[in-house]
C-alpha cells in the first residue's frame, strides 16, 4: 500500500479519503448473497480494505451489484442509486450483469445493466471468490488515483439517454427526473 | 392512534435475501402484513424446457443459492426413475454423506443470519467461519465453493480422492470442540431466551392446516421426516433419531436447528465406519442424444428447510416436458407468515422471518 | 404395491361413479376425475386422513387443446405404510375460456398455488379471496409458461432494441 508515499497523501488528502473507506450499500440483490457474508467476516476481513455494509444509501459510497437483475429488483436499484451522494462508484458482481449469463433467454431478467445504470468495473466468475472481491478493489483504487472512475459524471451528463432507456423497459416510472432534462 | 403503511422492503439490513413484506402498523403493534415476493423470478421451469436433459443440471442449482445439493439430488433421481437406472451401494453411501455436510452448512448459514440480526456478531463471525471450513472440504472434492455439480444420474461424478476421510473427520472435530462454546455464548444466554420465547407462536392444528413442513413441523411436537417414511440413500443403513421440540416458538425452532446438526455430524462418523467398497457411479448412454421414455413422476426429500418435491414429465424427446419443484419454503412465507404476524412489534419481524428459515429464491424459482 | 393404496382405490371407485383410479408401485395413487367433481373427491379424501396438500401443477397439451391441473395430496401421519403414498389427482379442462372452482375452502394453503397459476397460465379460479399477481408485475399477451409463448423472440424484441449509452467522443 502506499505508506511510504507520503508525499502523494499530503498532494490530494481528498482521494486518499475517498480510496480507503469505500462503504458499501447492504443490499442483496440476487444469487451473489451468498459469498457476501464470508467476504464481510473473521476469515477474509474486508475491514482490512476500508470496506464495511452499511444501512441506508445516504451513508453509502460503493454500490456492489450481487447477481442477476430482474425487472422488479431495477426500480430499487434505480432508487437507491439516486438516493446515494456523489462521489459514488458502482461495480458489477458475477458474471450475468455482464451480458445475460446463464438466463440469456429468460423473459424477467436484464441482460445488460450498463444500459441503465453506469458501471465502474465488472468481477467475473459464477460465484467470485472473496478474494476476487479484493483484487476488484485495489483495481477500483488505481482507477480513482487516475481519474478514470466517473461513472457519477457520465450520469449527469447522458441523464435524458438514460432515463428514456429506463422508461422504455420499466413503462411509467413514479420519481420525478434527477437531473434538468434539456430538449 | 392512526394506522401507517411501511415496506420492510429489499433494501434493509434485517433482511436476508431480496424479498418484501408490506406492514400495517398502528404504533407498534402489527396489524396486517402482505408479503410480496418475486424479485427473483427468473422463469426456470420454462428454462427448463429449452435444454436438454444433462444441460439442465447446472441450472437446477440456482434455486436454492444457500444448499444447492439437495435439488440435484431431487433431479437425479426423478432422471434415474423415468430412464430406469440403478446406483451402486457406494454412490449411496457417498451421497448420504455429501448431503449431510451439506445440511451442517446450510444450518450454520442459518445461525449467522439469525445472530447478526439480534445484534449478536461474535456467534455469527463463529459460525461463518465453521461454514468456509466445510466449503473448503467441497472445494476440494468437486472443484467449487458454492455450486458443485457432483451428483449425476448414475451416481456421482468421481469418488473420493485420497486422504478425504481423514480430512473429514479432523474438520468434523474441529466444529464439534467448539460446541461448549456455542451452547455457553449463544443458546443458553439469558437475552436470547428473552426475546425468542414465545415470539410467532403456531400451535400443532394451525401448522397442519397451513402445509408447515421441516423444523416448523418439529418444533410443534411432531415427528415428520422424509428420511425416515421414505428413505432415499443410506439413511435406512444407520440408526438415528429425529429431535423434536413442543413449543412452537421461535426459541423452540432455533433448538431444533441445534440439534440436527449434532445428529447430523454423529451420522456421518457412522456412516463413514459403514461405507463399502466398489463403483462410483454407472455409466449412462451419450448424453447428446439421451431420449427418455414418456412418463411422469414425483419424487421427495428432506432439505435443510423440510419436504422438498420434484413433479417431472417426459414427452419420449431429449428434454423435459414439464418439471415443477415444490419448494419448502413457498408454505412458510407466503401463508405462514403472514398469520405469525399479527400483534407482533417491529422489532420482531426479523425475528420471525429468519427462523422460519425462509430463502427468498425458492420461492420465486 | 401399498395396500393402503389399493385399499383407498376400491373405497374412491365405489363412492364416485365417474372418476378412474389406479395404483403404480412406486407408491402412487392416480385419479382421473371430470372438473365439476374436483373439490368432493379432494374433501372425501381429506376426511380420511390425507391433509396435507403438496402442489398444485399444470401442463399444457397444446396439440390436444387442453390445459391438465394436478392435484399431489400426502399425509401427515407417523404410520408407514399410509405415510409413503402420493396422490395424484388430475383434470382437464379447455384452453381457450379456463376456469375452474377454487379449492381455497377445503386447503388453506392452496391460495398462492392457485395466484400463481392464474398469472401463469392464464386459469380463473371462481371464489377465490385474492386473484392478484404474485410473481409478473407487467402484462403478456399471452401467458408466459403456456407453450406457444417463445422467449428468445420475447427477449430480441423487447431487451435487445434498448440502445448503448456512447460518450460524446462516441465510446461505450
Amino acid at each position: 500500500m502506499d505508506r511510504n508515499k507520503i508525499g502523494k497523501w499530503l498532494k490530494s488528502p481528498g482521494k486518499m479519503g475517498q480510496k480507503y473507506s469505500l462503504h458499501a450499500l447492504y443490499f442483496c440483490t440476487g444469487c451473489g448473497i451468498i459469498e457476501i457474508p464470508p467476504t464481510i467476516t473473521a476469515r477474509w476481513d474486508a475491514e482490512r480494505f476500508g470496506v464495511i455494509p452499511v444501512a441506508t444509501p445516504r451513508q453509502a459510497n460503493l454500490f456492489l451489484i450481487t447477481g442477476y437483475v430482474s425487472v422488479k429488483t431495477l426500480r430499487y436499484i434505480i432508487r437507491s442509486y439516486e438516493q446515494m451522494p456523489e462521489p459514488k462508484f458502482t461495480v458489477g458482481f458475477g458474471s450475468c450483469p455482464i451480458n445475460g449469463g446463464m438466463y440469456w433467454d429468460s423473459y424477467n431478467t436484464i441482460k445488460h445493466l450498463d444500459k441503465y445504470i453506469p458501471i465502474d468495473g465488472w468481477i467475473a466468475g459464477c460465484m467470485p471468490r472473496p478474494e476476487a472481491v479484493f483484487i476488484a478493489v485495489t483495481h477500483l483504487w488505481t482507477l480513482i488515483d487516475k481519474g478514470m472512475a466517473n461513472g457519477y459524471k457520465k450520469y449527469r451528463d447522458n441523464y435524458q439517454y438514460y432515463r428514456k432507456n429506463q422508461e422504455q423497459v420499466l413503462g411509467k416510472l413514479e420519481w420525478p427526473p434527477l437531473f434538468s432534462i434539456k430538449n | 392512534m392512526r394506522e401507517l403503511e411501511l415496506y420492510f422492503g429489499p433494501q434493509h439490513l434485517g433482511m436476508v435475501g431480496n424479498f418484501s413484506i408490506t406492514l400495517n402498523v398502528e404504533g407498534d403493534r402489527i396489524i396486517k402484513a402482505t408479503a410480496n415476493p418475486g424479485f427473483l423470478h427468473r422463469g426456470f421451469e420454462k428454462l427448463m424446457e429449452q435444454r436438454t436433459w444433462i444441460q439442465n443440471f447446472p441450472l437446477v442449482c440456482r434455486i436454492n443459492v444457500v444448499e444447492p445439493d439437495h435439488m440435484e439430488l431431487m433431479y437425479a433421481m426423478a432422471v434415474e426413475k423415468l430412464a430406469g437406472i440403478e446406483i451402486p451401494e457406494r454412490a449411496q453411501y457417498i451421497r448420504s454423506i455429501y448431503l449431510e455436510l451439506a445440511r451442517v452448512g446450510s444450518h450454520l448459514f442459518g445461525l449467522w443470519a439469525y445472530a447478526n440480526m439480534l445484534g449478536f456478531d461474535t456467534v455469527a463471525n463463529w459460525a461463518m467461519y465453521h461454514r468456509d471450513l466445510i466449503l473448503d472440504l467441497f472445494e476440494e472434492l468437486t472443484g467449487g465453493r458454492v455450486y458443485h455439480i457432483y451428483i449425476w444420474p448414475g451416481g456421482v461424478r468421481r469418488d473420493f480422492p485420497e486422504g478425504f476421510k481423514d480430512k473429514i473427520i479432523s474438520t468434523l472435530h474441529a466444529i464439534g470442540s467448539c460446541v461448549p462454546d456455542y451452547d455457553n455464548t449463544f443458546f443458553n444466554n439469558r437475552i436470547f431466551y428473552k426475546r425468542a420465547k414465545n415470539i410467532g407462536k403456531i400451535t400443532h392444528e394451525e401448522a397442519i392446516k397451513m402445509g408447515a413442513v421441516g423444523q416448523v413441523l418439529r418444533a410443534t411436537g411432531m415427528k415428520q421426516d422424509i428420511r425416515k417414511i421414505e428413505p432415499y440413500a443410506a439413511y435406512d443403513q444407520v440408526e438415528w433419531e429425529v429431535p423434536t421440540r413442543t413449543d412452537g416458538d421461535a426459541y423452540s425452532r432455533i433448538w431444533v436447528v441445534r440439534d440436527e446438526m449434532i445428529e447430523s455430524v454423529h451420522m456421518i462418523f457412522k456412516l463413514l465406519d459403514k461405507m463399502p467398497q466398489g463403483e462410483a457411479y454407472t455409466k449412462i448412454p451419450n448424453p447428446f442424444k439421451w431420449k427418455i421414455p414418456g412418463n411422469e413422476t414425483y419424487v421427495r426429500c428432506e432439505s435443510s428447510r423440510g419436504e422438498l418435491g420434484l413433479y417431472l414429465v417426459s414427452n419420449g424427446e431429449d428434454k423435459p416436458y414439464r418439471a415443477h419443484f415444490r419448494t419448502p419454503s413457498y408454505n412458510h412465507g407466503l401463508t405462514i407468515l403472514e398469520k405469525a404476524l399479527i400483534n407482533e412489534s417491529i422489532a420482531d419481524v426479523g425475528n420471525i422471518m429468519i427462523s422460519l428459515y425462509i430463502t427468498a429464491p425458492e420461492i420465486d424459482r | 404395491m401399498n395396500n393402503t393404496g389399493i385399499s383407498l382405490k376400491e373405497i374412491l371407485l365405489s363412492s364416485f361413479d365417474d372418476i378412474q383410479a389406479e395404483v403404480t408401485d412406486e407408491q402412487r395413487l392416480t385419479v382421473n376425475c371430470k372438473k365439476d367433481s374436483v373439490v368432493t373427491v379432494l374433501s372425501s379424501l381429506k376426511n380420511r386422513g390425507y391433509n396435507h396438500l403438496a402442489l398444485i401443477s399444470c401442463l399444457d397439451w397444446i396439440k390436444d387443446n387442453k390445459l391438465e391441473l394436478i392435484y399431489i395430496l400426502t399425509s401427515y401421519t407417523e404410520e408407514s405404510e399410509k405415510g409413503k403414498l402420493n396422490i395424484l389427482v388430475k383434470t382437464k379442462i379447455a384452453r381457450e375460456k379456463a376456469e375452474l372452482h377454487t379449492v381455497t375452502s377445503i386447503f388453506e394453503n392452496a391460495e398462492p398455488y392457485e395466484r400463481e397459476l392464474h398469472e401463469l397460465y392464464g386459469i380463473h379460479f371462481t371464489g377465490h379471496p385474492r386473484l392478484i399477481p404474485l410473481f409478473l408485475e407487467r402484462e403478456y399477451k399471452i401467458p408466459p409458461f403456456r407453450k406457444d409463448f417463445d422467449t428468445k423472440k420475447y427477449v430480441e424484441d423487447v431487451f435487445d432494441q434498448v440502445p448503448f449509452i456512447k460518450d460524446k467522443k462516441g465510446k461505450k
